[in-house]
């Protein structure tokens, strides 16, 4: 029972860490068809950023949050500008897989950066909230795995809001389902490029601050995430919003069943299996179109 | 007149051929330049003196036979197999824990890890020959972070977590000298790249490596021309698996140690701006960018914490500046002097009759 208790409130929390980091993914390739290998990298400069307004200023908590969006956004814009914008348009070049590796690069010019500023040690952060309250005897939750849910449910639904209701979030829908359609309408389709390269860093950069108290902080922290992230966006299929969010609970729910259950360390492998049975069924995810007729 | 009006006739049907197969991309191996290659290559270890620079080069021969087999797939074969660096440890760990639990020779024990590592990029390939596009890059990236992950958490033993395995005999050739032993390191690992080299050209020159090209540029229109794209395409994840198990095993036995490092991001980019550098498609392309790039790493030895960001900036830029890489590049340089040389040429022979 208490184990049941403790793989749900996993689900929840690493549903919505997995969410946050995965939607923005799925954004970026759904509007620009690049798959964004630099996601990762957000999560860590996102910890990062609250890192050095936390420890390093002593500004109140809540501010690091809305530093590290802000720093993460930033990285996203210039991410499209130096890795993404320079390729776009270019005859006889495979586009995604050109820009798979440029933002490829940019991680790892990211990740060096930051390791040269701060030196590979594993920094601690405190909770946003410490404490904890009990469910039952054994069963208990801390303060800050609530706000992680609470935050990024919160973001999810700014998101679709913003999606459904603002100019700018329609124009990404609309860029995201036609392309050209969206230019006849006079959608400007580069500037919608720029927003949402910078949102999807933003959500990552987030995300990477509500993580830091869990996994430290250090250069490697967005490995982790990118390979779950990934392992999300295959599963549900690349550029489906609604499909990234059921997607990002159930793997969710299955990582923490078998790192209760089983060992954390089998966790990855586990779902890499049920990816590759996913996979061998449905080849485009549970929610993906297929782009063109298999052969 | 007649005579004159039928002579050019028949030369342009002779220089026909030549053209098509240089715009089709197909390699013409020089003998000339191949042959001073090979004796510089040779002679290299003699005229270096410091044992340092042996082992620098030693480890670019052995990244050549992994790059070579890389190639194939994302080259030739246009799949985004991003899984190649597990591959390339698997076949590290093989050669490792066959050398450390039975008695069988070296060069056997490279041919049994080659093997193993083909038959796990076949298991790789089957799941990711169903995928298309950015899926397969996905699907063989998280491959080969998961095959990291579990040696490093790994507690058994078998593997030796993130420490690795060392204590083996290699080669057998522990006794000698230290400069004649790097010499032979060399040479080993030298005639690993022949014959990868050779393979390669054989392939590419077969009728299965024109079907692997015909279905990286147009799968639709190779499949409907009877080119099979599972049986090619597996083919080739198998082939480049053996070699790419090969490498891994020369690595094993040249250092004496595999470990979780073998993987890695930073490892995937250092090979990756390798290949994409020297040119992804060409036989000499991954040769020439494994060695731009092992000069450019070993003179940044000193300075390891701009190293990798320096190799971040070389893979951008390069992408972004010129995407075939240098080889194709040049090849189009001295292809359009040597038509400019032949055009003169034909003009002079004109108006000498």
């Amino acid at each position: 029972m208490n184990a049941i208790l403790q793989t749900l409130v996993s689900t929840v929390v690493q549903g919505s860490m997995l969410a946050l980091i995965a939607i923005g993914m799925t954004l970026v390739y759904g509007t620009l068809r690049v798959l964004n290998m630099a996601q990762g990298v957000m999560v860590m400069v996102g910890g990062f950023a609250a890192y050095t307004t936390v420890v390093r200023t002593g500004l109140p908590t809540w501010i690091c949050l809305i530093v590290a969006a802000v720093v993460t956004f930033l990285l996203g814009v210039l991410t499209y500008y130096s890795a993404v914008k320079p390729l776009l348009g270019r005859v006889g070049v495979d586009f995604e897989m050109t820009a798979f590796i440029t933002t490829f690069a940019i991680a790892t010019i990211v990740q060096s950066v930051v390791l040269l500023i701060y030196g590979p040690r594993q920094k601690p952060f405190d909770p946003l909230w410490p404490g904890r309250i009990d469910i039952t005897s054994d069963v208990s939750i801390t303060y800050h795995s609530l706000i992680m849910a609470a935050v990024a449910i919160g973001a999810l639904v700014g998101l679709g809001l913003f999606l459904s209701r603002s100019r700018y979030g329609l124009a990404i829908t609309a860029v995201a389902q036609n392309l050209d359609a969206a230019r006849l309408m006079g959608i400007p389709a580069r500037r919608v490029y720029v927003v949402t390269m910078g949102i999807a860093a933003a959500l990552a950069g987030i995300a990477g601050v509500l993580l830091a108290p869990l996994y430290f902080v250090y250069p490697n922290a967005g490995d982790l995430p990118l390979l779950q992230a990934l392992i999300v966006v295959i599963f549900a299929g690349l550029g489906s919003v609604r499909g990234t969010i059921y997607a990002s609970y159930i793997i969710g729910f299955l990582s923490a069943a078998v790192a209760i259950y089983w060992k954390s360390a089998y966790a990855l492998p586990v779902l890499y299996v049920v990816i590759l049975l996913v996979l061998v069924v449905r080849p485009n995810g549970i929610a993906g179109k297929p782009q063109e007729a298999r052969l | 007149m007649n005579a004159a009006s039928g002579s050019t006739t028949v030369s342009t049907a002779k220089s026909q051929p030549a053209s098509i197969r240089s715009f089709l991309g197909w390699p013409k191996a020089g003998p000339i330049p191949l042959a001073v290659t090979a004796v510089v290559a040779i002679a290299l270890p003699l005229v270096l003196h410091s044992t340092y620079w042996v082992g620098v080069c030693t480890l670019a021969l052995i990244w050549m036979v992994l790059n070579q087999s890389w190639n194939l797939v994302l080259g030739y074969s246009g799949i985004w197999n991003f899984g190649q660096l597990a591959i390339y440890a698997i076949g590290g760990y093989t050669a490792a824990l066959v050398s450390l639990h039975t008695g069988i020779p070296w060069p056997l024990t490279i041919v049994v890890a080659g093997v193993a590592a083909m038959l796990v990029s076949l298991v790789l390939a089957i799941p990711s020959l169903r995928l298309r596009g950015i899926y397969v890059s996905l699907l063989t990236f998280g491959f080969a972070e998961v095959v990291r992950l579990l040696v490093i958490a790994d507690s058994s033993g078998v593997t030796g977590g993130t420490f690795g395995l060392s204590g083996f005999d290699g080669f057998g050739i522990s006794a000698m000298a230290p400069e004649a032993r790097s010499r032979t390191f060399y040479w080993i690992a030298l005639v690993g790249v022949a014959i990868t080299l050779l393979a390669m050209y054989l392939i590419v020159r077969s009728p299965l490596g024109t079907g692997l090209m015909a279905l990286r540029d147009n799968p639709a229109l190779a499949a409907a021309r009877g080119v099979s794209p599972m049986k090619y395409q597996l083919v080739s994840f198998g082939i480049s698996g053996f070699f790419a198990g090969v490498a891994g095993a020369l690595y094993a036995f040249t250092y004496g140690v595999v470990s979780p490092s073998l993987m890695g991001l930073g490892q995937m980019t250092l090979l990756v701006t390798m290949l994409v550098v020297g040119g992804m498609g060409t036989l000499s392309g991954p040769l020439v960018g494994t060695a731009i790039l092992t000069l450019v790493q070993a003179e940044l030895q000193n300075w390891p914490e701009i190293r990798l960001i320096l190799l971040g900036v070389i893979l951008l830029a390069i992408v972004v500046l010129m995407p075939r890489g240098v080889v194709p590049l040049l090849a189009h340089r001295t292809g359009r002097l040597k038509s400019w040389m032949a055009q003169g040429n034909s003009a002079q022979t004109k108006s000498s009759t």
